[in-house]
């Protein structure tokens, strides 16, 4: 009974969560052009746009290359920044530790005007590299922050009992130690993955002909009219994720 | 330590343990400090020179922090959405991780599903779906008028209600998810001693179970309101323009008026202002035990 | 030799189309191809810069091919938006990739006196084909637009005058206006009763306290797109908004929003030239070019955008007249804007409007 009592907050939260996500799915079959509620009838014109359109679907593949990219090189140098700060403990470590957060201070806007420059002088304007590195610096603090916060549980002892036993630092690191962070590393993962899946500002000011991602691609019309794919493709992702997830849990019953 | 101590004696090289320690350190943080230091410090470095050397150089731009009212709202607008913002989504967040730390495998499976999936949402169609959900003839007013429970629509959007909605949820997972990979690293045994030694439920959670959450808190607030400062999309799509928030006002002075000093003057002021923040915070609760450095 | 230096040429003018002038001839050259030849093949392209949206359709048909077909050169339309920041940012790092960009009179106002744009060649542009006032020393008009008036009809059951805006008693609801102090506190001005003639140099405190009289029931769009759903969704009962949405709004709804010019103010949008642009002077030719009268009259059909050149007026299809901002009925009952008053008060008008907005 308790449980349940405990757990009514809890869902809550999460219908709230949902709700906007519920609006999705009507929105992705407007019969108007521009992204609203369906006025006199349902369309599926968006999603044949998303499927057979090809400037949707190369948006989306370069969204996801650069999106997967960018994760892997955050998460690799957060995570070993954070563990390096985790270990030390000093004054320097913790300054450290703070100063791989102003990323996420500095309004976006400001470090694409340095970017732009930088990238001007060295010819990464408008490639999958120059984004996928301003992409990836920028996701650093999310790692640093929630890998920080998985080692704050860590047990100290383990890692003793495996340099007792004889593992140099690697072997620690990497039979002992990240084993337990996999749910920090997935949930940094996750951020860093949307944080450039969803990112804008940095794609308008150093993209060219050449690079569209997603988000450009939805802010591309901003001035005229909201293109409905967008909703379409959400409708799209979440379902497929809704499905994996749905999926795994009944395996995941069924084996228990 | 001590334990390494013996290890150390055992392998004599070039360097003592001390040394090996601060290059095993050297080692973990270099590919971070490098990276940032090469494509972040550096390209911001010389934007936010700007702030010291136009229109001319000096503290000019500085000054406009005291004499200018408009930005003294901004500020205060800023602060006063984003600590609103991060208090009720860590109040949220805490209710959903503690759920997702003690519940059943499915029901935290299916709790984890419901917090991943907005994920996929972004912000413009977020914004477009909470339009079509809280305007006066919104799918939220018309089942309520439908219902009887009010008689005129709410305003729920084009005001701060709205913007911080629209925040609160955009928030959410970045709350939940470093809170709930804390919590499940508290050892649930700790609560069982508690109420075997006769606390109740209320008293365990108090007493025992949320000081060892700290860090987790602690930790998706510093996210939470750091983030919520850039947000610009939400409170300009949902604040029906009016809630100026300094994320938009800076891309004003940056992208339309040109005053290049002033915005990037602002940028250096939020730097300064959150290191001082979390400088203070260092000092109040204990940082380093907080986050269990050795 | 001259069938295959003329077949070299026509090679090269396909493929060099990407290729610098100076390489272009270079190559020429090494083939023995006569300077004439190779010149004719070396036409740069020239790329403009629009909004994006509907507008890349409207002036590819509208401007594109015309040019292309008077001269044999490529122009290519880019739609990310000629922001003041983002040119700033490409002349400073000497790296423009924008020819022509359509902008306006806050464009020039912010970018001219910074030098970061090339002065109007009008010796190349020809000052007969535009309306002489609208010809400013960084920019020249390539269309017309105006900021007017439109309503909820279902909502607003009378007649509009344009000082209706501020009675809050006779026509209760929310209204809507652009959330910059271009076009406001003209119209704010007019609406309050300053003759079309008068306004200048502009009465700001006036304009802002007139518009804050109403500011609880204000919303402010910053796209098109949202000042189009704000009316179209019924959250605005009136507002100010361009012509060109308005005209859009007006077809979509059936008549269900209306519009007028009255207590309207025209604006011109302004080609302007980066400095340091990769096309030079050719950039000149092209605005010379699209100022001949039937791409302006297709534009006017396609997006509802008023022909700069005067000499357009005669042919003016009769349906579209009452859209055409720059039609003398129309042209009647507007204000002008005024550049210089921009150049000189556009940062702090901007400023004193969103301050007014926020507090």
């Amino acid at each position: 009974m308790r449980q349940q009592g405990r757990n009514v907050g809890a869902w809550l939260v999460i219908c709230f969560l949902l709700l906007p996500i519920t609006v999705v799915f009507p929105i992705s079959v407007t019969d108007r052009d521009y992204l609203s509620l369906p006025v006199s009838g349902v369309s599926l014109r968006w999603y044949a746009n998303l499927f057979t359109r090809p400037e949707w679907i190369s948006s989306i593949g370069q969204s996801l290359v650069i999106a997967v990219c960018s994760m892997v090189i955050a998460v690799g140098v957060g995570t070993l920044c954070a563990i390096g700060c985790w270990r030390r403990g000093s004054r320097v470590s913790e300054a450290i530790r703070v100063l791989m957060l102003v990323p996420l201070i500095v309004p976006t806007i400001v470090y694409a005007l340095g970017l732009y420059r930088l990238w001007v002088r060295l010819d990464l304007l408008d490639t999958y590299t120059g984004i996928v590195i301003a992409h990836a610096v920028t996701a650093v603090p999310y790692v640093i922050i929630i890998v920080s916060t998985g080692l704050a549980g860590f047990d100290v002892r383990l890692e003793q009992a495996a340099r007792n036993l004889g593992a140099d630092l690697r072997q620690t690191l990497w039979l002992v130690l990240v084993p337990s962070l996999v749910p920090a590393l997935v949930s940094s993962a996750i951020f860093a993955f949307i944080h450039s899946w969803d990112e804008a500002v940095i794609v308008l000011f150093i993209a060219g002909r050449g690079l569209f991602t997603l988000p450009r691609r939805m802010w591309d019309g901003i001035n005229d009219k909201l293109d409905p794919t967008m909703a379409a493709v959400a409708a799209v992702l979440i379902t497929v994720t809704a499905v994996l997830l749905l999926v795994d849990l009944v395996l995941k019953r069924r084996q228990v | 330590m001590g334990l390494a101590a013996p290890q150390a004696a055992m392998a004599p090289g070039l360097l003592s343990a001390a040394g090996r320690e601060r290059l095993a350190f050297m080692l973990l943080v270099a590919p971070a400090l490098l990276f940032a230091g090469a494509f972040y410090f550096l390209p911001i470095a010389q934007v936010l020179w700007i702030s010291v050397s136009e229109p001319r150089p000096g503290l000019g731009n500085y000054a406009q922090l005291f004499t200018s009212t408009s930005i003294a709202r901004v500020l205060a607008t800023t602060a006063r959405i984003c600590a609103i913002t991060t208090a009720i989504t860590l109040v949220c967040s805490y209710a959903v991780a503690y759920a997702l730390t003690h519940a059943r495998p499915t029901i935290r499976r299916l709790l984890t599903i419901g917090v991943l999936l907005p994920l996929w949402v972004s912000v413009l169609v977020r914004a477009f779906a909470w339009m079509a959900l809280l305007r006066r003839e919104g799918l939220v007013n018309t089942a309520l008028l439908a219902s009887g429970l009010i008689d005129h629509p709410l305003g729920l959007i084009w005001n701060e209600f709205g913007v911080v909605l629209g925040m609160v949820h955009y928030m959410l997972p970045y709350g939940i998810l470093p809170m709930a990979v804390q919590m499940r690293q508290i050892d649930p045994a700790l609560a069982a001693a508690s109420r075997g030694l006769g606390a109740g439920a209320f008293e365990t959670f108090w007493r025992v179970f949320l000081p060892l959450s700290l860090p987790g808190l602690i930790g998706a607030g510093v996210l939470v309101f750091i983030f919520s400062l850039g947000f610009y999309v939400t409170p300009v799509l949902l604040g029906g323009g009016r809630t100026i928030m300094v994320a938009e006002y800076i891309s004003v002075q940056i992208m339309d008026l040109l005053r290049w000093g002033t915005g990037t003057m602002l940028a250096t002021t939020l730097i300064l202002a959150i290191l001082v923040a979390l400088g203070l915070l260092s000092r109040v609760v204990d940082l380093r035990q907080l986050f269990g450095a050795r | 030799m001259q069938e295959f230096a003329e077949d070299a040429a026509v090679i090269l003018a396909e493929r060099g189309r990407g290729l610098s002038r100076r390489r272009l001839l270079a190559a020429a050259t090494a083939l023995g191809i006569a300077p004439s030849l190779a010149a004719r093949a070396a036409v740069p392209d020239v790329v403009l810069c629009n909004w994006g949206g509907d507008a890349i359709k409207a002036m590819t048909d509208a401007f594109v091919v015309p040019y292309e077909k008077a001269t044999g050169g490529k122009m290519v339309i880019d739609g990310s938006g000629p922001a003041n920041g983002k040119l700033r940012a490409m002349v400073e790092a000497k790296h423009v990739i924008w020819d022509m960009c359509d902008s306006g009179v806050a464009g020039i106002g912010e970018l001219g006196p910074l030098g970061l744009l090339e002065p109007i060649d009008y010796s190349i542009v020809d000052r007969s084909h535009i309306l002489p006032e609208f010809g400013y020393k960084y920019g020249v008009v390539n269309y017309m637009f105006s900021s007017v008036l439109a309503w909820d009809t279902t909502q607003v059951k009378t007649t509009l005058s344009p000082a209706d805006f501020f009675d809050l008693k006779k026509f209760p609801g929310k209204r809507m206006i652009r959330k910059d102090s271009q076009g406001m506190l003209e119209l704010a001005l007019l609406a309050d009763g300053v003759a079309i003639d008068k306004l200048y140099p502009l009465d700001q405190e006036r304009a802002l306290k007139k518009i804050a009289s109403i500011k609880d029931e204000l919303l402010y769009w910053t796209t098109g797109a949202q000042s189009q759903d704000l009316l179209r969704s019924g959250e605005a009962v009136m507002g100010w908004l361009w012509h060109t949405r308005a005209n859009l709004l007006k077809q979509d709804t059936k008549g269900r929003i209306d519009w007028s010019f009255k207590g309207g103010l025209i604006q011109p949008g302004l080609w302007t030239v980066p400095k340091g642009n990769p096309a030079g002077k050719q950039a000149m030719v092209a605005i010379a070019t699209l100022q001949a009268v039937p791409g302006q009259i297709t534009l006017l059909g396609a997006m509802g955008n008023g022909p700069a050149n005067p000499l357009a007026s005669s042919s003016v299809p009769a349906d579209l007249m009452s859209v055409d901002p720059g039609s003398p009925a129309n042209l009647a009952v507007q204000a002008r804007i005024s550049a210089p008053w921009y150049e000189a008060n556009y940062g702090a008008s901007l400023k004193a409007f969103l301050d007014m907005v926020s507090s």
